[in-house]
């Protein structure tokens, strides 16, 4: 299930030895320390950690928002912490947050998806061409002349995604952008993910709070307290409970269901998904 | 205190082009003690619903009895209505203002009429019973706490009026798994204090499932079923006939259900799931 045939060897993001902290006056709060990751072309990674454990300090790390206190970002061989590059580092890592709200910039929807690449100064024929791929990709396209304040949060997400997808980044980041949705929203932005890196190759980088959104990924990095603290393929990362709880995470309830099973006595080896339990399940009966 | 809403409607901006019906004859009733879920999609009137119950909304058609008082009355007194039922709107968090916890805390019960020092009292006890020392956090900023703690603070302003009833609209969106576990568990712990009854609007049928003990179902502006989260989930087809779902530990008895397993348990939760399976299995 995680053998992904796209994830490749080729780093497009790498952090080295990476540590940022923020200062307000006299005030300093840890952000990250001493983060090391490569993000690989081609693949789905999930950055797990509850609230405050530095997951979106290091995302904006990753495409330049923030540069490091110590250590070292690269974005395809370029240094975020070069001045002069900063737009084209940003331009190849687009990021979508966590208020639906807060992205819109246009009345019409096609005007925002366009805004991106107007920025960058693409010719007209050509940002066409982009909005209409991004928005059939999100599956907007019926909404093309619409407004958004008319959409569900779900849709506004995809909306945001198709913005992103308009400046034809190599990474999209996605900073807790289902945080605010319902189950709904949720089920819809992570199908849009899946089929983005699933068919189109895109590399994404997840960031989230739910276990359940990091089961399909490729690789799992697990935050708490601004350090990695686990890493690794969702069964191998899912498998160690103990760390998991330290850092304030909750199993999914198939995982949960199939420990407590094992516990009682049964035959049900550890698993992550509804089917697999399952599976194990009526295999008993 | 008995809540009795009785055939309520409402329509937003009446005899004009944007006449919008949200709520279309409503009826039902929430005993003291009961922790009651509101569930259904956007725009089926659940917020419409919820901000009558503390006379933000004056009522148009219909009548809503809070004990004795009667909304519907012109001469209500508001103020008594608004200190039973307190109300935590979404993300609540965004509402903090003054420029420490105390203060802000406070700001509830002084606008109630009672002096400094009552105030005081009333904020250290609400802080309490969120989980926080006002010693520590009182004279903090409330920007400086965490997100959680944030949500903690802006639950304890609302507390500290001590009101009856509780009304939740999404109070756990955006929080961590133990985050939302952390309010929940709170919310519990609050009905043995002056709290009596809570109302949570919600669209996470798993927290419904789990700390609710009835809940209604709204859709389009009609209250389509009024019962319990069993008879919800596990007999009826209200959820396979609107935009709701059912709580993961439904879904999973489901599909054990379909390949023949089938599990004699609510399965409202982990817990009761398990125990069904074991149940099964033992047999």
């Amino acid at each position: 299930m995680n053998d992904n045939a796209r994830a490749t060897q080729e780093a497009v993001i790498t952090a080295d030895g990476v540590s940022f902290s923020y200062r307000s006056g006299e005030y300093v709060s840890r952000g990250v320390r001493e983060i090391n990751l490569e993000v690989m072309r081609g693949e789905f990674l999930v950055i797990l950690g509850r609230n405050g454990s530095g997951k979106s300090t290091l995302a904006k790390l990753l495409n330049g928002f923030l540069v490091p206190d110590t250590g070292k970002v690269t974005v395809l061989g370029t240094d975020t912490s070069d001045d002069d590059k900063v737009y084209e580092v940003r331009s190849k890592v687009g990021m979508v947050f966590q208020n639906p709200d807060n992205q819109m910039v246009a009345s019409v929807i096609e005007n925002d998806v366009a805004f991106g690449p107007e920025n960058l100064g693409i010719p007209r024929e050509e940002i066409e061409k982009r909005v209409t791929a991004a928005l059939e990709i999100v599956g907007m396209s019926e909404y093309r002349k619409g407004s958004p304040n008319k959409l569900s949060g779900g849709q506004k997400q995809r909306i945001a995604i198709a913005a992103i997808l308009a400046m034809l980044p190599e990474v999209v980041i996605l900073d807790e952008s289902t945080a605010m949705l319902d189950p709904k929203g949720r089920r819809e932005i992570m199908e849009t993910v899946l089929k983005l890196n699933r068919e189109k190759g895109m590399t994404v980088v997840l960031i989230t709070h739910y276990m359940d959104e990091a089961i399909e990924a490729d690789r799992i990095f697990v935050m708490n307290d601004g350090e990695i603290v686990s890493s690794g393929a969702p069964r191998e990362v899912f498998a160690d409970a103990e760390s998991l709880k330290a850092a304030g995470l909750e199993l999914p309830a198939a995982s949960r269901i199939s420990l407590k099973l094992a516990e009682a006595g049964y035959d049900v080896p550890f698993a992550i998904t509804d089917e697999e339990l399952a599976d194990s399940v009526c295999r008993l009966k | 205190m008995q809540i009795k809403i009785e055939n309520l409607s409402y329509v937003y901006s009446p005899r004009t082009p944007f006449e919008k019906t949200a709520l279309k004859d409503i009826s039902f009733t929430v005993n003291e003690g009961d922790t009651m879920g509101i569930v259904g999609a956007t725009g089926s009137g659940k917020s419409t619903l919820s901000r009558h119950l503390n006379a933000l909304i004056r009522i148009q058609s219909g009548r809503i009895m809070l004990g004795d008082a009667d909304l519907s009355q012109r001469k209500v007194d508001l103020k008594a209505v608004r200190k039973k039922v307190g109300m935590l709107f979404q993300f609540p968090e965004y509402q903090l203002f003054a420029d420490t916890v105390r203060k802000d805390v406070a700001f509830g019960p002084m606008n109630f009429g009672i002096n400094d020092a009552e105030a005081s009292a009333a904020a250290a006890e609400a802080l309490s019973l969120v989980g926080l020392d006002i010693a520590e956090v009182g004279d903090k900023s409330p920007f400086e706490l965490s997100g959680g703690q944030m949500r903690r603070v802006a639950i304890a302003g609302v507390i500290a009026s001590k009101p009856e009833v509780l009304v939740l609209d999404e109070p756990t969106a955006g929080l961590d798994p133990a985050g939302k576990r952390e309010i929940l568990e709170l919310v519990k712990k609050l009905k043995s204090s002056f709290v009596k009854t809570v109302i949570i609007v919600s669209h996470n049928m798993d927290e419904i499932a789990e700390y609710c003990n009835r809940v209604a179902v709204l859709d389009e502006g009609r209250l389509i079923a009024d019962t319990t989260p069993d008879g919800l989930f596990n007999h009826s087809d209200v959820v396979d006939n609107t935009e709701l779902d059912y709580p993961h530990t439904v879904k999973i008895k489901r599909k054990l259900a379909k390949r023949g397993f089938v599990v004699d348990s609510p399965a409202l939760n982990v817990e009761q799931l398990t125990e069904g399976i074991l149940g099964r299995l033992a047999e």
